[in-house]
């Protein structure tokens, strides 16, 4: 590494001079004869660049006989020779963005060139929704990419999965690569574009650990001209949604609990709406300051951002701090050398008291404040409710919160050898500190037994990374060859460290003021590392036909001795069929291409750090009486190795009149050698061991449309909609077994969907009785089968449901208005055809089992037996019913499905003239709702449910926002 | 000049990332290959198969297992864990704690047996210690698994299916798939682990871990199932003529369970559990006290879940005797000197709360469940003596115990005079002074009695408070849990 320093710095002091200079200005406009600010001027010899002002004016140095480029969003680029001193160009609107440039791995192409199933999402078109979670932006906006959030927690992240899950064990999330180099952070606000490689031959060259897609993030880099300072300030309110849920007031229940229990008549005496406390109108503040700009040679964008999102929960919210500086320096006329920083400072406030169980569950017959308007301490006097809990006593004293800290610090050089040769080195630091606290005071409920307890936890990780890499490129006649080659290393570290104190004085929760520990101590550190080398080979004939290549070998110290590296290769090609003469009579068809890829990738994440080895435990789990001992926990497998997945791709872009662009996309991807901890039989003395084990295929459609539906001087329309549909099958498991999890909810049955229910079958209620009945398959001796029903929930038949909690297709459909001055933007996401298990009606719709936690109001088309002959959803209430109706079946399996109003975005640019009255370039102004309806069946209050687990469990509900905001750059 | 800049950018490419190749182990696990290699590493070891079974899953869910079917507990009010069901005898066969413990139990066997096949019977006497000590927990598991799984050993005698034997030396493949033995090849199979491991053990121990007597002890429990009387009497005299232990007298016994175990000199096996290791509200004592940590009963939801009460029916009973210094075990809550009761059921549950779990050094739910105290070693004596019709001899025992606990004597005319048979009165001492420790379901069901509970609590159905399960009953012992019978299909169910 020290060597590869010294050599770049030794390169970087080799000057040269340059040809003849020559100055070039001009004016950039319009085919209306409008000036355009913002476009891009690059100037190939020198690769200096700079941008249009706001009259559209540039100036640039250039050499003779170099060449100009000009480039803007929504306009066909132009190239131009630099022969004379002014040049003045008209652009002309793209109705295509076929031309743009997009990062794809580690190098950019034109996405006419590509062969692969690659979509991107704009900064502006990410960040409509407001959020910090990429997940959550992302929504609905890329076909193939499904995200689903668990929680309407600001503090909770959300997941994004791509072309449906292939993998048990293994994380089933994409690699996130950002500005280049895998890992890293970012925040939202600064990101340029969201690039999804959806593909093997896109994905590819992240081979090993990229079997379940990449999403590559680039973030904004300055561009020469004058400074530019531009301010985001976006204000709102947030609201938590309830969907079709209803609880019980004090009337409802008590009324309720009468047809099978004495609910004492004191119990009407309150009536608490105990949601309404937990929950409130939320504050949102999202507010960016940037300045960007730059010399020919040297370019910076510096933001800061200040987020700020109250959870719709009481005594919840996330606020972040962040700092980006990303600078571009041309130090010699071959030497580029990029500095990249991003800090970010998160401070989280958790709800420390179960609010959200206690919103569901507390019995509106309990008061939530004494006659002085002091919370009430339910330890204590009457107290109907199971836990005896009250939210607002505990809140007043406790907390729960966290605070971290995240820099990526990059240094990359790209050192230009030759003209067609170009060494570069991308350099990354990562490092991670979080620290949580939590304190319950000793006049709560959740400290007294403690007399005051406080809780530390502090984690630290840091990944230091290089990438080296060679790129080649050759030009002779129409065939262009590019060659890269790469080399690099990832090393990561990480410790953590916990620690509990109790006998804290009242209202003081410094550790030292503490009189003893609750638990041990706890605390570790763990290290990995990857070593990757991979070649490419990237072909293009008259820029016609495509062909790329790749072969990758990584290692990784995550896998068993006997098989700690693998190989990984991928092969892609196209045609752009409507360069072939042929084509040139059909008008309709602007473009046509045809692309095909196949490779593999590897699995490499989720299993933890040593998953192969045979290992006894020695932390104070393992301790006995005070003596440190050491314990069996973990079946040797040196065996273990990458899991690999295999796809192939076949995609067709297709432009229509030149305002329609259509991808199709169709795909098939076969994971194997699944990363998987198979459960083994208590005998064994363990819980399972990691295997590599089993096959599974998903197999998916995926398409785009983006529509210009109409292009006049003072109205445009456009549409885009997205669908994509995935289907998952598993097709072995090791040792000729039938499933994964024998027994369980979902437990990975060959021949079925992955996410497939499996439980007993919920038949309704016995009109004769009243009593909960269930499906009970037998089978006689020919074989034939019948369907018998039981009341009897030990005998009820387990089997496979047909309903899976992955969605059957997922997609999105925005509508873009333009008239005059003002934009309206509306975005719709769609789920359909999951099943979400509602765990929570164990609790709130149990038949009578518990009279200690409110219940939900009766969904539509629900009704309960009352007397023989009733055909009833639900069961006659028993209390403290011993037939386990409320136990697992399908029940409470609902369907998912839903349709969902993201967002609704209405803006309006200020005039230019008077904004420059107010000495501003330009300004917009936009008032934004979130999730401002949604059409669904789910019973709960929102049906949008962590997609992998597929389980509705005291639901954090989403939350709907309605934002205002103002965009002025000056 | 360009052709060497070229080799140098590859060369340098090449090697700055040609960095050697590290393997890395974790920092809170050791290999397992260097695990055994000295005696040290199998003394720490061995400190690791006591952790495993010191385990929440073992320790909580073996409790609720082996207790909560009895009548001397009563639950005040439905709890949406499953220990409902096992109150209730409303077992379902994916029962979580069934679930948990069988594991657990496994696990521990199974790192007993890593120690006891590297340990050679002609090893040093320390390590001898350790193999003894290691055999005598191998023993205790199957014990406790044989005893939730497999019927009473007197019915059919022992020919009923048991549990599947986790001995040293199998291959993988037999332990994958390894079958139930009958109930008497288990017990025959702990009787000899626990005489080779008294054999073995030469260094008395504190309680919290085995010694040559607690294996005695245990031989004591094991024989007296199995109807072995005279072995019964034998090892438990062995251990009460040891004079390592002796019973608690007066104060201290009221507070038996509330100072650290080592300094009590009648806890014989304990499962240690230190200041650190405090449980909260998944202690155990969470679901039998909610208070403040001197003791004073509270509110349920206090400091704990404080919903399993000593049953009205053992409460009348124990409190025959005003001056029994049992009733300590007792906490009930009073406001104004009034019992509450839990209005959730009708009838209503007095709320007895009961303390045998809680206030160790101090904290509330912190204890270290006692497995094996001299007085059970008196009365497996006594009850061995009375079913070999050594009436005295069983009233001698007997009214040791009662005389502890402040009570009056038995003489054979008073029994007589009471309408009860000795082993009648036995098995009552028993009730009195082991309850709660996991015993009383046992002790009926083995010797062919009902388990008769009339008094309130949530296993009474519309306020009918008779339930009367029968030592035959197929809920006498637990399903086989049904994940297991998934991952190893030469498992049986029970009926």
């Amino acid at each position: 590494m020290k060597k590869l320093l010294l050599f770049l710095i030794l390169l970087s002091s080799m000057h040269k001079l340059y040809a003849q200079e020559l100055a070039v200005s001009g004016t950039v406009k319009d085919n209306k004869g409008q000036p355009i600010p913002g476009i891009v001027v690059t100037e190939s010899e020198r690769n200096t660049s700079t941008q249009t002002n706001g009259e559209g004016y540039f100036s640039i140095k250039t050499s003779k006989a170099s060449t100009l480029v000009f480039r803007g969003i929504g306009y066909t680029s132009q190239s131009v020779k630099a022969t004379s001193s002014v040049i003045n160009i008209s652009l002309v609107e793209s109705t295509t963005d076929l031309s743009d440039v997009m990062v794809v791995g580690y190098s950019t192409k034109k996405r006419s060139e590509l062969s692969s199933a690659v979509s991107v999402v704009s900064g502006e078109k990410l960040n409509d929704v407001t959020s910090v979670s990429l997940g959550t932006l992302l929504q609905g906006k890329v076909p193939g990419v499904v995200a689903s959030s668990a929680s309407g927690d600001p503090t909770s992240g959300s997941s994004i999965v791509i072309r449906g899950a292939g993998t048990i064990n293994a994380s089933t999330g994409p690699l996130y690569v950002v500005d280049g180099n895998i890992g890293g952070s970012y925040n939202p606000s600064d990101v340029e574009s969201v690039t999804v490689l959806r593909d093997a031959a896109a994905t590819g060259l992240y081979g090993s650990r990229a079997a379940n897609g990449v999403v590559i993030i680039t973030t904004k880099k300055g561009k020469s001209g004058e400074t530019r300072f531009s301010l985001s300030s976006v204000v709102g309110f947030a609201k938590a949604t309830t969907g079709n849920f209803k609880l019980m007031d004090a009337q409802q229940l008590y009324d309720y609990q009468s047809t099978f229990f004495t609910p004492a008549p004191a119990s009407l005496n309150n009536n608490t709406n105990w949601w309404d406390l937990a929950f409130r109108n939320a504050m949102v503040n999202n507010h960016t300051l940037t300045a960007s700009g730059g010399t020919e040679k040297s370019q910076f964008y510096i933001a800061g951002n200040y987020y700020k999102e109250e959870g719709t929960l009481i005594d919840n919210d996330k606020t972040q701090y962040s700092l980006r500086a990303n600078l571009t320096s041309q130090l010699t006329k071959r030497l580029k050398l990029t500095a990249l920083l991003n800090g970010l400072y998160v401070n989280d406030n958790y709800n420390s008291a179960g609010t959200v169980y206690q919103a569901y569950l507390n019995l509106p017959y309990d008061p939530a404040y004494n006659t002085d308007g002091t919370p009430v301490d339910a330890r204590y006097g009457t107290w109907y409710g199971r836990d005896r809990s009250n939210f607002l006593h505990s809140l007043q004293y406790n907390y729960s919160k966290a605070r971290s800290y995240r820099t990526t610090a990059d240094l990359n050089l790209d050192y230009n050898i030759l003209d067609n040769l170009t060494l570069s080195t991308y350099n990354r630091a990562n490092i991670y500190n979080y620290r949580s606290s939590s304190y319950y005071d000793k006049r709560t409920k959740e400290g007294a037994t403690n007399n005051g307890s406080a809780y530390l936890g502090n984690s630290f990780s840091s990944t230091l990374l290089s990438s080296n890499r060679l790129k080649y490129n050759v030009t002779f006649g129409q065939h262009n060859l590019s060659v890269l080659a790469v080399g690099e290393i990832e090393k990561g570290y990480s410790d953590s460290n916990s620690a509990s104190a109790k006998g804290l004085p009242a209202g003081r929760d410094a550790f030292s003021t503490a009189t003893d520990i609750i638990n041990n101590p706890t605390g570790g550190y763990d290290n990995y590392q990857f070593i990757k080398y991979l070649a490419q080979a990237d072909y293009s004939l008259a820029d016609k036909y495509f062909a790329v290549a790749s072969v990758v070998n990584e290692y990784s110290s995550r896998f068993g001795s006997n098989n700690p590296d693998a190989t990984f290769y991928q092969l892609g090609a196209s045609w752009i069929i409507t360069k072939e003469k042929f084509m040139e009579s059909v008008k309709p068809i602007s473009f046509l291409k045809l692309r095909a890829s196949y490779g593999t990738t590897g699995n490499a994440d989720g299993i933890g750090y040593y998953a192969s080895m045979g290992l006894y435990n020695i932390n104070s789990n393992a301790s006995y009486a005070g003596l440190p001992g050491a314990a069996p926990s973990q079946m040797a497998n040196p065996d273990l190795t990458w899991e690999k997945s295999k796809s192939v791709n076949l995609g067709l872009d297709i432009q229509l009149f030149k305002r329609i662009d259509i991808s199709i996309d169709a795909y098939q991807k076969t994971n194997s050698s699944l990363l998987f901890f198979r459960e083994l039989p208590a005998t064994t003395g363990y819980s399972g061991v990691y295997e590599n084990v089993g096959v599974i295929r998903n197999r998916g459609l995926e398409l785009n449309i983006t529509s210009k539906n109409f292009v006049k001087k003072d109205f445009t329309w456009e549409t885009n909609f997205n669908i994509a549909l995935n289907r998952n099958k598993v097709l072995e498991v090791n040792q000729g077994r039938s499933e994964v999890y024998a027994g369980a909810s979902q437990p990975i049955g060959v021949g079925h969907n992955m996410d497939e229910w499996f439980m007993p079958v919920w038949a309704g209620v016995d009109p004769a009785n009243g009593k909960p009945l269930w499906q009970n398959s037998i089978a006689d001796a020919d074989g034939n089968s019948y369907v018998l029903y039981t009341n009897t929930y030990n005998l009820a038949s387990r089997v496979y449901t047909g309903k899976s909690s992955a969605p059957k297709f997922t997609g999105g459909l925005s509508n873009t208005f333009s008239y005059k001055a003002f934009t309206l933007s509306t975005f719709f996401n769609f789920v359909y055809g999951n099943y979400v298990y509602n765990t929570s009606r164990f609790y709130f719709d149990n038949d009578g089992l518990y009279e200690s936690y409110n219940q939900m109001q009766l969904a539509n088309g629900w009704s309960r037996w009352e007397k023989p002959g009733d055909i009833a959803t639900h069961p006659k209430p028993v209390f403290g019913r011993s037939d386990a109706s409320n136990q697992t079946s399908t029940r409470y399996l609902e369907n998912g499905s839903y349709l969902r109003l993201r967002n609704v975005t209405l803006g309006y640019n200020v005039p230019a003239n008077f904004a420059k009255k107010l000495y501003l370039q330009n300004a917009r102004i936009f008032v934004s709702g979130d999730n401002l309806w949604t059409l669904t069946r789910f019973s709960g209050t929102d049906p949008e449910v962590d997609l992998a687990s597929g389980d509705s469990s005291i639901k954090y509900p989403t939350s709907r926002k309605f934002m205002f905001g103002i965009n002025i750059s000056f | 000049m360009k052709k060497n800049i070229i080799l140098a950018a590859v060369l340098t490419t090449v090697l700055a990332t040609t960095a050697c190749r590290k393997e890395y182990f974790p920092s809170t696990q050791i290999d397992e290959t260097s695990a055994l290699t000295n005696a040290g590493d199998i003394e720490t070891a061995t400190i690791g198969t006591y952790a495993l079974f010191k385990d929440l899953n073992y320790v909580r869910s073996g409790h609720f297992l082996t207790e909560f079917p009895s009548d001397e507990v009563a639950q005040g009010q439905n709890s949406s864990d499953d220990l409902t069901n096992l109150y209730k005898y409303t077992h379902l066969i994916n029962s979580s704690h069934a679930s948990l413990f069988w594991s657990q139990s496994y696990k521990a066997a199974g790192a007993a047996n890593k120690i006891i096949q590297v340990i050679d019977d002609n090893a040093t006497s320390d390590l001898k210690q350790l193999k003894g000590e290691n055999l005598y927990i191998r023993a205790m598991m199957h014990f406790n698994l044989v005893r939730i799984f497999g019927r009473p050993y007197y019915q059919n005698s022992g020919d009923n299916p048991g549990i599947p034997i986790l001995k040293e030396g199998l291959t993988d493949d037999q332990k994958l798939t390894l079958p139930r033995s009958k109930v008497k090849d288990v017990y025959d199979f702990i009787i000899a682990d626990l005489i080779k491991a008294a054999d073995l053990m030469t260094v008395a121990k504190t309680n919290p871990f085995a010694s040559k007597e607690v294996a005695y002890a245990l031989l004591s429990r094991v024989y007296l199932y199995q109807e072995n009387n005279q072995k019964a009497i034998e090892y438990a005299s062995k251990v009460i003529s040891s004079g390592r232990y002796a019973l608690l007298q007066g104060a201290e016994y009221q507070t038996y369970f509330r100072a650290a175990p080592e300094g009590n000199k009648e806890t014989i096996f304990c499962t240690r559990h230190i200041k650190t290791e405090d449980r909260g509200y998944s202690a155990i004592g969470s679901m039998y006290y909610s208070g403040d940590a001197n003791g004073v009963a509270q509110n349920q939801a206090f400091s704990g879940w404080g919903e399993i009460y000593a049953s009205k029916k053992y409460f009348d009973f124990l409190s025959t005797n005003p001056a029994d210094k049992r009733l300590s075990f007792i906490s009930s809550y009073k406001v104004n000197g009034v019992v509450q009761n839990n209005t959730k059921l009708t009838p209503n549950t007095p709320m007895h709360y009961i303390n045998k779990y809680n206030l160790q050094e101090g904290i509330v739910n912190l204890s270290s469940p006692v497995y094996l105290r001299l007085s059970e070693m008196y009365l497996n004596r006594a009850e061995a003596n009375a079913k070999l019709n050594n009436d005295q001899l069983a009233l001698d025992d007997v009214n040791i115990i009662r005389t502890r606990a402040g009570i009056p004597n038995y003489t054979i005319a008073s029994v007589a005079a009471a309408g009860k048979s000795i082993l009648d009165v036995v098995l009552e001492e028993r009730w009195l002074e082991h309850a709660f420790e996991g015993q009383r379901a046992y002790d009926l069901f083995r010797n062919g009695r009902s388990m008769i509970r009339n008094y309130p609590g949530t296993h009474a159905v519309s306020g009918n408070v008779n339930q009367t399960v029968t030592a035959f009953d197929n809920r006498v012992v637990s399903y086989i849990p049904l994940t297991e019978i998934n991952k190893n299909p030469a498992l049986t169910q029970n009926p």
